[in-house]
């Protein structure tokens, strides 16, 4: 069973059809105990960091996926604001702590004009060829995935990046820990082709 | 390198797909007849003036898209308050887009940037031209004036949280002439975020211009005749040619 995390905010309709696509049961939930039942874990998200990390915090799902996922080590995919929640802090609309899971700061895409901000649409991602993800396996280089945010994750290190993508200074488009731990700044849910091929390498994994 | 985008507009009244205002409702077209691999995005806008039975299946009708296609989708209509917006985005959403009910109340940009980032507003503005080659933005489906300018209007908009300006232009809806070229321009050189044009779409060179003298990141096209997969590929294969950097 696929657990998707419901945390008030996020769009969790395509998520929920794209992963029942595949025939994967899921359950979307914002109690932690939905935790338990599940076999892996998405947390999507559109919205505002911090209230994101207030609510998860106040249902308990903060400690919850804590133990499933750093503990228990069961397969992890972050998503958008599910992908920056999982760094050390941000700083959009005040400074806020994350997760803490991976050593990054989300902070306004660091962009100038002529470019827009914020980045909103389909672009290319340069993959790390020395760190690589099972979410990218059979997926070309030059496939295209769809942004649409106003903060990026920029990572301490290079370590956890498994593809970057460059909007003025380069952010982390991918990234991947413990070797369970996958997040995306884009949508794989709207990203057509390569976006559900990605879904489907992290619902395949055994 | 970011891609432009060529996005499709569906406007529905009382959950039937509408076309443009030059045209009757034509009841034959089904969203089976939208191409959902080839767009880039996908906007759904809610004309109906009858509140209540119209919405319900129009909201049926954006749930059908968000769980069928797995492709942007914003939606508006009547938006006035945050709470329409969480409605819209639970239904599967990824943006809403506002047009009268931001001119009526600025605040509302700022709200729903606050709730769920600036990247889900996206503000709508209809605008005519005058004798004098000046346009205005009008509000309640083109019939209002407001008095102020695109430009101005967008600067505002933006400065508030929008994280995108859709401008259409009334003149050209349904003409397919062509976008207007001055009024785009007018706004992308008045805003920091993502510019979409519509109205007035008829053939690809009209995608080719708003892309390069209009200056816009994107176009959109409610002409249903670009609604196939056959038609937006084309379109794209025309843009490449051309220089344009897109998603093929």
């Amino acid at each position: 069973m696929i657990g998707i995390v419901d945390y008030g905010l996020s769009n969790l309709t395509c998520v929920e059809a794209a992963v029942r696509r595949f025939g994967f049961e899921t359950e979307i939930g914002s109690r932690p105990d939905m935790l338990d039942r599940a076999d892996k874990i998405i947390l999507p998200g559109v919205g505002a960091f911090g209230d994101a990390m207030r609510n998860l915090r106040q249902s308990g799902m903060t400690e919850a996926l804590d133990r499933h996922v750093r503990q228990k080590r069961k397969p992890f995919l972050g998503i958008c604001l599910g992908a920056q929640l999982i760094c050390r802090d941000s700083d959009e609309h005040g400074h806020h702590e994350g997760l803490g899971w991976i050593d990054a700061s989300v902070r306004r895409i660091a962009a100038e004009a002529p470019l827009r901000i914020p980045h909103v649409g389909w672009d290319d991602l340069r993959m790390q060829p020395h760190a690589k993800s099972l979410l990218f396996e059979n997926i070309p280089a030059d496939a295209l995935f769809y942004f649409t945010h106003s903060h990026a994750i920029y990572p301490s290190s290079g370590e956890v990046v498994t593809a970057y993508c460059e909007y003025g200074q380069r952010f982390a488009a991918a990234v991947q820990t413990d070797g369970n731990i996958h997040a995306t700044q884009f949508h794989p849910e709207k990203s057509q082709r390569y976006g559900l091929a990605l879904l489907e390498n992290f619902l395949r994994q055994s | 390198m970011l891609r432009r985008r060529v996005i499709t507009v569906l406007t529905f009244v009382d959950g039937v797909l509408f076309r443009t205002k030059l045209f009757d409702p034509d009841y034959r077209y089904t969203l089976s007849f939208v191409d959902t691999w080839s767009i880039d995005e996908i906007v759904v806008l809610d004309i109906s003036r009858s509140p209540e039975e119209g919405r319900g299946r129009f909201a049926e009708v954006v749930r059908n898209i968000a769980q069928s296609c797995f492709v942007p989708l914003a939606v508006g209509g009547g938006v006035r308050s945050v709470d329409q917006v969480k409605r819209y985005l639970d239904l599967g959403a990824d943006k809403v887009v506002v047009n009268t009910g931001a001119v009526e109340n600025p605040s509302l940009i700022s709200d729903i940037a606050a709730a769920y980032g600036n990247q889900c507003c996206v503000v709508s503005i209809d605008a005519k031209m005058h004798n004098d080659r000046k346009y205005e933005v009008f509000t309640h489906f083109g019939t209002q004036p407001t008095g102020m300018t695109p430009a101005e209007w967008a600067g505002r908009a933006t400065e508030r949280g929008a994280g995108e300006i859709l401008v259409n232009s009334i003149d050209r809806d349904g003409s397919l002439s062509g976008y207007d070229i001055d009024l785009c321009r007018s706004v992308t050189a008045a805003t920091s975020v993502p510019v979409l044009i519509c109205g007035g779409a008829g053939n690809w060179k009209h995608f080719l211009e708003g892309l390069t003298s209009g200056g816009a990141d994107a176009v959109c096209t409610n002409n249903i005749y670009h609604f196939t997969e056959v038609s937006i590929q084309s379109a794209k294969t025309f843009l490449a040619r051309n220089g344009i950097p897109v998603r093929q």
